[in-house]
């Protein structure tokens, strides 16, 4: 990525103070949920703190993208709660929306409108009311669309160009904590790198990174702590500063097989 | 927030190549239709008030006569047109808009056109009603079954909860961003519809702008109530396409299938004898009486005439007897006509009652009863005519015949001039005021009403249990 967005430091809610006992941006705590019998997430506890990158591994239908769902509020829990800056989900839905941002694995935008004009709308629906196109035209610079595209409608764009638009729309909001569901999914090596370069520049300026991802070698490279989950519980977690990229791979497939 | 929720809607509708043909066929055929629904309601007008004046020239120019000779002669009457009646015809082409009035007879009116249309002429006669009762809903149906679902589908929905936006502020500022692009349509319609009524109104005031105000609110709560109910509907389906085939459903219903119905259930209910039958019936009735109400007997009439005067000789009676006596046959005969008309009348406006309770299942009869009543061209505000047109013809006959029984005497060969034919007053007919209109809809009124909250309600409950993904 060229250019360099400047990014405010996340708000004093990721205090301890503003999260009771919890320092954790992010939270869950015991947390389950059930369809019928099947457990997509079981007794789930989990933190992120502020400038941590929680990479969430595991295989398909292992509870990753319902433990970002009910972090999004989008979901009931079944047991237990989860938190985000000391909010509780359940009670504040939308508040502590307003302090997440997220990106899914598809972004999708609005076809009629600009990269501009998108980021124009979700950013004013988060919170951060009209801002100056020339402002949002540099956001969206720095998440590494070309200048002359930010103008262009949506449907003009390649899958690349609209997930650097939601990574864009994630800056914006200068949210205290970002949920990331497969963010790197089809995209090209390099724009995958630029990814993992903002995600390590948003760390830097404390937010809280909660990312589902099957990238092995993404999560050991950008992540500062790894969980690996499988038929909805976390069956390990541990720094990335403890382990190289085989260990992680090893530790990875034994616990599939397990 | 609301604000950029609906500058969004409105920029991604108007955008939309889809929402500007739609929306450009429709305004164009709603200008159309209104202009072409004003052309001809001032060209009826013009002919209106021509065939008036000839009338009268006739019957001032008839030349000597008997008086009563003279009322079988007869005088046209014609229902004015009301100035909104280029917005929605009504039941005018139906029911005709001109009766001739004469001795002994209660006419039925004449001039209708739907009579003399063709069936393609009829489905080819749009009214700027039938756009705005049938079209603008269909295209707010085209531009609002993808609002939640067509989110939902692309996953745009979720991305928008996630940004913490409220979900009753989400549904709010996606109906008035589609109200905004229906405004684009509807606004310049309505400018030309209002500029259309100030400039030349093609028909005698009857508050006017009041109509078109109350007319304009009336259409503005149906639109909104589509709205609402198109917001739910796609708030609740589980995709576009089920939301469109669920919504285009709720039209047909609402725009073909209730008004049918609601016709022939009325019909049912409360039925009305064939023309024939009534004619007959009439007919019947005239000759021979019924029950109370018997034809004069001349005999007797005349037996009380002389010992009213103490004359013993018809002849030596100060009033022609043959005067007396027509204008009591013709009190016998409007006894007949109250009697039978005033069931027929009474059946009609039982049947208007059952068509505006119908309403609860289709907004569109709530709508069309409403439209019609502003624009003064419903059944009752003909039968307001009619009832006008009758007692102008009673007192006509009345003079008629109190001329001949007065001036004259019995046996004498009595003729009389342009004199009492200049005396007869022109008909002076007063429409009925807004608020005697609104009086009798209030039925109309309550249900669109309810359908209004009921569409409101539907759609928050619906948006706010709207499933993400």
């Amino acid at each position: 990525m060229s250019e360099v967005v400047t990014i405010d430091a996340p708000s004093a809610s990721a205090s301890p103070s503003s999260a009771g006992a919890s320092p954790s941006v992010l939270e869950a705590r015991a947390l389950s949920k059930r369809y019928g019998d099947v457990e997509a997430v079981s007794n789930l506890d989990l933190r992120v703190g502020p400038s941590e990158i929680y990479c969430l591994l595991g295989p398909n239908g292992a509870g990753k993208t319902t433990t970002i769902h009910l972090f999004l509020g989008f979901l009931e829990p079944t047991a237990g709660s989860v938190h985000v800056t000391g909010l509780d989900v359940a009670a504040e839905p939308l508040e502590s929306k307003r302090r997440l941002a997220y990106i899914p694995e598809q972004v999708m935008l609005y076809r009629n409108l600009s990269g501009l004009e998108n980021l124009e709308y979700f950013a004013a629906l988060g919170g951060r009311g009209s801002l100056a196109p020339e402002h949002l035209t540099d956001v969206l610079a720095g998440a590494g669309l070309p200048r002359d595209a930010v103008r262009r409608r949506v449907s003009e764009y390649s899958k690349g160009m609209r997930q650097k638009v939601g990574v864009a729309i994630a800056i914006a909001k200068e949210a205290d904590a970002l949920l990331l569901d497969e963010p790197t999914s089809g995209l090209d090596p390099q724009a995958s790198n630029e990814f993992s370069e903002l995600l390590g520049r948003l760390r830097d300026r404390g937010v809280a990174v909660l990312m589902a991802t099957h990238d092995l070698f993404r999560a050991k490279e950008t992540g500062t702590r790894v969980g690996i989950m499988r038929h909805g519980r976390l069956v390990t977690e541990m720094s990335t500063d403890e382990i190289g990229h085989a260990d992680l791979e090893r530790i990875y497939l034994e616990h599939m097989h397990e | 927030m609301i604000k950029h929720i609906a500058r969004k809607e409105f920029t991604d509708v108007i955008r939309d190549g889809r929402f500007r043909w739609c929306a450009a066929v429709v305004g164009a055929l709603l200008l159309v239709s209104l202009g072409h629904g004003w052309v001809q309601a001032r060209q009826a007008q013009e002919e209106l008030a021509a065939a008036q004046a000839t009338a009268r020239e006739h019957w001032e120019s008839q030349g000597e006569k008997n008086p009563h000779s003279a009322a079988h002669y007869g005088i046209y009457a014609f229902k004015p047109r009301l100035a909104l009646s280029f917005v929605d015809e009504g039941v005018d082409p139906y029911t005709g808009t001109s009766v001739w009035l004469e001795a002994h007879r209660q006419n039925d009116f004449l001039m209708r056109p739907a009579q003399d249309a063709t069936s393609a002429q009829r489905i080819g006669a749009l009214t700027a009603a039938q756009v705005l009762q049938n079209l603008v809903p269909l295209l707010i149906i085209l531009l609002t079954f993808g609002a939640l679902a067509g989110e939902r589908e692309q996953g745009t929905l979720r991305q928008l909860l996630a940004t913490g936006v409220g979900r009753p502020e989400l549904g709010l500022g996606k109906a008035l961003g589609i109200a905004g692009a229906l405004a684009l349509l509807l606004v310049p319609a309505a400018v030309v519809g209002a500029a259309a009524l100030v400039v030349g109104s093609p028909g005698p005031a009857a508050s006017p702008l009041a109509r078109g105000a109350v007319l304009a609110g009336v259409y503005l709560a149906y639109f909104a109530a589509f709205v609402g109910l198109s917001l739910a509907v796609s708030a609740w389906a589980r995709s576009a396409r089920t939301a469109l085939v669920v919504l285009l459903a709720v039209w047909v219903v609402n725009g073909l299938v209730a008004p049918r119905a609601a016709v022939d259930l009325s019909k049912w209910i409360h039925p009305t004898p064939s023309a024939v039958e009534f004619a007959r019936t009439l007919e019947r009735e005239m000759a021979a009486g019924v029950e109370d109400v018997q034809r004069p007997d001349r005999a007797a009439l005349t037996e009380s005439l002389l010992a009213e005067h103490g004359v013993e000789r018809v002849e030596d009676l100060p009033v022609n007897e043959v005067g007396v006596y027509l204008q009591e046959s013709e009190e016998f005969g409007n006894r007949i006509f109250d009697r039978n008309y005033g069931a027929l009348w009474d059946t009609f406006e039982r049947q208007g009652v059952v068509h505006e309770a119908l309403a609860v299942a289709a907004p569109l009869l709530a709508v069309r009863t409403l439209s019609m009543g502003l624009a003064g061209t419903d059944v009752e505000q003909h039968r307001h005519f009619a009832t006008a047109a009758e007692a102008y013809r009673r007192d006509l006959m009345r003079q008629m015949n109190g001329d001949l029984a007065e001036n004259s005497r019995t046996g004498e060969l009595y003729t009389a001039g342009p004199d009492l034919w200049a005396e007869v007053p022109p008909l002076q007919y007063d429409a009925p005021t807004l608020g005697w209109v609104l009086n009798n809809r209030i039925l109309s009124l309550l249900v669109l009403g309810l359908w209004l909250a009921g569409a409101v309600w539907a759609a928050a409950a619906s948006v706010r249990r709207a499933e993400v993904a």
